[in-house]
């Protein structure tokens, strides 16, 4: 099994929240993932954005809470970063397709090089932030 | 839209270089020299300015201005193109409208950069709360992320990608403008055992980060006539695109908006890919060449590998592939970048490629690419095509 760092020994800045986000980083709190979803068409959306990328209108957004498991969408192996990153490599960055169809771009835990694929279920792995917030990362969904 | 009314008159470049031991307003002013000297025009004859974006400009907001009065330039026309490496190409296509819209006759197109000098980007983006706290290099990582989804669906040959590699190198050495550090030949084996930044994106797949200026004048065809400018170039196609498919939130990262900007462009110009006589596509990093052959119809989606193998990209061969080396063996000059491999189309096409001068100079293709947005492919997306006014 070949070793991948986790990333959770490098020191993270607190969140950075912008006033459309802040549901998404509250929510984090409780260790719950919420999505921006737009009530016109029934789709979801990741990031989260001050309006709907399907009608362009801010008020067919709600936020609803969901399981945050899905798939590897894509992922990559970084092997050079700057600061903070740089001598904790290597390291994954993952885009994860959540069951609700939206692409989410994290680390990942508890996953060898040989483990990750596309396709692999992951589901959730909260990392603490300064701030009280978590960070969302993934670990393969074995069960 | 008349883009064809409009004309580029004459071109010029720096070398590139590593980092800039001069000031960014001197390389553009050694430019503008370059372009007065060629052209016999007044500086007072240039009443509009279209800047590239430009890492050194991007901690002013009054940019284009700014450096109209360093450059001592009265225009009638002043504006910046923020759309990073697709900005030179588009400010050409800005030019053209401009003119056609009557608000100027010449313009000066200028495309400056030094970034390694002297950089004042502060990006407000996705990046500070989605992907900084991931340590996300950028694009780099973008790209990783896109050709490992890419093998994913089609399948990747690495070596078909190096061949790529390997052919710019060889227009590099033949290009004294190129950054001397890239003027070395490579082999595909040199490509592939280069080491990983983020796998499968390979040291030999990115461009270096340089600094460096080239420029443009385009003026009206009746003017070009007028002060008897026998040779010139004209954009007979152009098509732009900006955050393709928008209304996605899962898009696939091999399709881009070089498809309809490319379709545009083609059924401007009254071409099809088989027509086009040289290729200078935006290379920021080497299977971004491969899809935009795959979107601009030279082969199938996902059949890029294969065309790449069986089409010989050197400058005397069927498809010359960015004869100057393009950014990546020439190094890239910041967000002016993409002026690279535009200047080298027009230089063929005004049959000035000396050693690397390719025979057929019917036509070129430029393209460009700009901005990485977040679990996407890029931002935008140009393509124009080009041809001699005789």
């Amino acid at each position: 099994m070949t070793a991948i760092n986790d990333t959770l020994n490098i020191p993270r800045q607190p969140s950075a929240p912008r006033t459309f986000s802040k549901r998404y980083w509250d929510g984090t709190r409780e260790k719950k993932v919420f999505l921006q979803y737009d009530k016109k068409t029934g789709k979801y959306q990741f990031y989260p954005r001050a309006n709907s990328i399907y009608t362009g209108r801010r008020s067919d957004i709600e936020w609803r809470e969901v399981s945050g498991k899905g798939e590897v969408f894509t992922f990559t192996i970084a092997r050079r970063c700057r600061e903070p990153f740089r001598g904790h490599e290597p390291f994954f960055i993952v885009l994860v397709t959540l069951d609700e169809g939206v692409n989410v771009m994290a680390n990942v835990v508890n996953c060898s090089l040989e483990e990750m694929k596309i396709g692999l279920r992951m589901k959730p792995y909260w990392h603490p932030l300064p701030d009280g917030t978590n960070l969302l990362m993934f670990e393969p969904d074995r069960g | 839209m008349a883009l064809r009314d409009a004309a580029i008159v004459a071109y010029a470049e720096t070398k590139i270089v590593e980092k800039s031991e001069v000031d960014v307003w001197e390389l553009s002013a050694q430019i503008l020299e370059e372009l007065l000297d060629k052209t016999g025009l007044e500086k007072g004859e240039i009443d509009g300015l279209i800047l590239s974006s430009s890492q050194t400009g991007a901690g002013n907001n009054f940019w284009s201005q700014t450096t109209a009065d360093q450059l001592s330039l009265e225009v009638d026309f002043c504006q910046m193109v923020d759309i990073g490496g697709c900005s030179p190409a588009g400010a050409v296509a800005r030019a053209a409208a401009a003119i056609n819209a009557g608000l100027c006759t010449t313009v000066l197109c200028l495309y400056s950069d030094t970034q390694v000098r002297e950089n004042n980007n502060r990006p407000r983006s996705f990046a500070l709360e989605w992907t900084q706290p991931l340590g996300y290099l950028g694009p780099p990582a973008a790209f990783g992320l896109l050709s490992k989804r890419y093998e994913h669906q089609f399948g990747l040959d690495y070596r078909a990608l190096g061949k790529l590699a390997v052919a710019q190198r060889e227009h590099a050495v033949l290009n004294d403008l190129a950054c001397e550090k890239l003027r070395k030949r490579i082999t595909v084996d040199d490509y592939i055992n280069s080491r990983m930044i983020n796998d499968p994106i390979r040291l030999l797949d990115s461009v270096m980060v340089c600094d460096g200026a080239s420029g443009l004048i385009v003026t009206s065809r009746k003017n070009a006539e007028k002060k008897g400018f026998t040779k010139c170039v004209v954009p007979i196609g152009y098509g732009e695109r900006t955050i393709y498919n928008a209304s996605e939130a899962v898009v696939d990262p091999s399709m881009t908006g070089h498809k309809p900007a490319g379709e545009k462009a083609f059924k401007q110009a009254g071409m099809t890919p088989k027509d086009i006589a040289s290729f200078h596509p935006y290379d920021d990093f080497i299977i971004a060449m491969m899809m935009q052959l795959e979107m601009l119809g030279f082969c199938k989606h996902g059949q890029g590998s294969a065309f790449i193998n069986e089409t010989d990209f050197l400058y005397t061969g069927d498809l010359p592939l960015n004869t100057g080396g393009g950014q990546i063996s020439a190094g890239q000059v910041g967000l002016a970048g993409g002026g690279t491999n535009l200047i080298e189309a027009v230089r063929q096409l005004f049959g000035e490629g000396g050693p690397r001068q390719v025979k057929n100079t019917s036509n070129a293709l430029v393209t460009g690419i700009g901005g990485i947005p977040y679990g996407r492919n890029w931002a935008t997306s140009v393509v124009m095509i080009l041809t001699p006014n005789s």
